[in-house]
């Protein structure tokens, strides 16, 4: 690797631990349903980022794309059971607010 | 190869299920799916290369690629019966026809994700079936619409989520260096560059995401809602199979057959497998619901099978994917019990039944079985596999860590006695006259539940070395 990728390496690596904890933040203090699934998301992208930029460095671009793409056509599953999912709390509490589902201790 | 069947049939079944122009009725689903599950318990005595060559060709034409060894095939097994199990009870304790039908459905495709689970030998298919498993259960939990089942549902959507972040994470990391996903590469290349702290990172990521998927005790706040909340037949499914494929199977062949043990990850296994199995125990001495102490002695025996494989060698390991399947099977049973009284008495709290052993008397039976099965009391299969993980930890010298799992087969011994005597035994409370057995396919499935605990608890020789041996070659 050159000097110039190094360091551009360096970027991406320290990209993912921000998003990933920028996710993490979202999740604990957010008091709506759907911020939680956004915070979700920017902690898959800062993966999806981790892995292409993996991908590049290595020398297999063309795995990490297919990986990426497996990736997002699980990630959409996952957000239209988490979409089902909050459409049916969301009718029977008639709120966004996540203090309603908070009934269940452990 | 003939193994990729098992996940082929499930994924054609629900396509042949969902035809357009025509409606097949839940009987017929549940019908075809139990005598699928049949099948697949069957073709684990089966040899391991039997196949003809039509099927061969059929298969090849998917590109899959699967090995087989003894693990993958007892936990083909396992799923069967579990699988079974739980779609017996659907069919005792689910009247629409719909429901029936939607449930076999995403059953059936949680057991093709399950069995490529087992099959699969690269790491990012290993995050793919994982989210295939974990998919339909978030469905399959809140299948019922009801408040609890979707706040539970969404808790274990949102904590499964950020286990899946930190797994593949780690299988970036892993990719990065590797330069492949496969067994094999990330093998040679651990070996290669095991001491990097990049790559243990990796592995310690890799780890937590499972234990959170596993339910390993500080990272348990998801389980005992989920199970308490989901219908029956679905806890049954969801105790008995899937935390444990999806924490538990895929760290002991991730530790199996890829990284293989060093002392300090085995430090975090042990300890953690430690912290879950007192405090899990404690955590079901305190509950009064059933399936919430279920749930605490879930986590507690979770804890039991990573430390047998946290002893590090492979005797270990057998005797943890033997815990794994006798866990599976008692664990089902318990929970097919708890169906059971949901469905005659229709009350949760332990304080309010009470003397319902001379109502239910295969119930209480088989209950008593199965959790002197969980308490390790001999001849039953429970006490074979709790003896072989403390031979195990042992024989590696750490012995601390067998003085604990001894004693705290006390505790499971007290948690589970509380239970007897507040449900089963004693005097019959009032309003429970006319409580009667549960109806047959209930009955059936504990009585054969039941079976196969005694079974392969007087059997162990002939278990050990047909069943065991054969799976991790010593």
């Amino acid at each position: 690797m050159s000097v110039e990728n190094i360091l551009l390496f360096k970027l991406y690596i320290i990209a993912t631990p921000v998003l990933f904890l920028v996710g993490i933040y979202a999740i604990m203090t957010t008091r709506n349903i759907i911020a939680t699934i956004i915070g979700i998301e920017i902690m898959t992208k800062g993966v999806t980022l981790l892995l292409a930029s993996c991908g590049y460095f290595n020398g297999r671009p063309e795995m990490a794309q297919s990986f990426i793409i497996i990736m997002i056509v699980v990630e959409v599953v996952i957000l239209t059971i988490s979409a089902g999912l909050i459409f049916n709390i969301v009718k029977k509490h008639d709120s966004l607010d996540t203090r309603n589902i908070r009934n269940l201790k452990g | 190869m003939s193994f990729s069947l098992a996940v082929l049939i499930p994924l054609f079944l629900v396509l042949f299920f969902n035809l357009p122009f025509y409606r097949i009725s839940g009987k017929i689903a549940v019908f075809i799916a139990s005598l699928f599950c049949i099948v697949q318990a069957f073709s684990f005595f089966l040899p391991v290369n039997a196949t003809c060559p039509a099927v061969q060709n059929l298969v090849s034409y998917f590109m899959l690629d699967f090995q087989c060894d003894g693990i993958s095939r007892l936990m083909l097994l396992t799923s069967a019966i579990v699988a079974f199990a739980s779609i017996l009870v659907l069919y005792a304790m689910e009247d629409s026809d719909r429901k029936q039908f939607n449930f076999v459905n995403l059953i059936l495709l949680s057991l093709a994700g399950m069995n490529g689970l087992f099959f699969v030998r690269d790491i990012f298919s290993v995050y793919v079936f994982i989210e295939v498993i974990a998919a339909t259960s978030y469905i399959l939990i809140a299948i019922n619409k009801d408040k609890n089942a979707l706040e539970a549902s969404f808790k274990y959507l949102v904590m499964s989520s950020v286990a899946t972040v930190m797994m593949l994470s780690s299988i970036a990391i892993l990719f990065l260096v590797a330069g492949g996903t496969d067994f094999v590469t990330v093998s040679n290349m651990y070996q290669q560059y095991g001491g990097n702290s990049l790559v243990t990172a990796a592995v310690v990521l890799f780890i937590v995401g499972l234990f959170i998927k596993g339910g390993v005790m500080p990272f348990h706040g998801w389980l005992p809602d989920s199970y308490l909340a989901a219908p029956a037949p679905v806890s049954v499914y969801l105790a008995g199979m899937v935390t444990k494929t999806t924490g538990i199977y895929t760290l002991i062949r991730l530790f199996y057959s890829v990284f293989g043990f060093n002392t300090a990850i085995q430090s975090i296994l042990l300890i953690f497998a430690s912290i879950s199995i007192v405090l899990g125990a404690f955590a079901a001495i305190n509950q009064n619901n059933f399936k919430r102490m279920l749930a605490y002695s879930s986590i507690s025996q979770v804890g039991y099978i990573v430390l047998g494989f946290g002893a590090g060698t492979t005797f270990g390991v057998a005797a943890a994917i033997f815990h794994l399947f006798n866990h599976s099977v008692f664990k089902s049973l318990l929970f097919v019990n708890s169906a059971a009284l949901e469905k005659q008495v229709n009350v949760s709290d332990m304080s309010e039944m009470g003397g319902l052993a001379s109502k239910m008397p295969v119930t209480s039976t088989t209950s008593v079985i199965a959790f002197l099965s969980t308490a390790g009391i001999p001849p039953l299969s429970g006490f074979w596999s709790k003896l072989m993980i403390i031979l195990a930890l042992w024989t590696a010298d750490l012995k601390v860590y067998a003085v604990i799992a001894i004693l705290a087969s006390i505790l499971t011994m007290t948690y589970f006695l509380i239970m007897q005597k507040k449900v089963f035994f004693g005097r019959l409370k009032e309003g429970f006259e006319n409580v009667k057995e549960a109806p047959l396919a209930i009955t059936f499935v504990s009585i054969l539940l039941c079976a196969i605990t005694v079974v392969v608890g007087l059997l162990f020789p002939f278990v050990l070395n047909g069943l065991i041996n054969s799976a991790v070659s010593f």
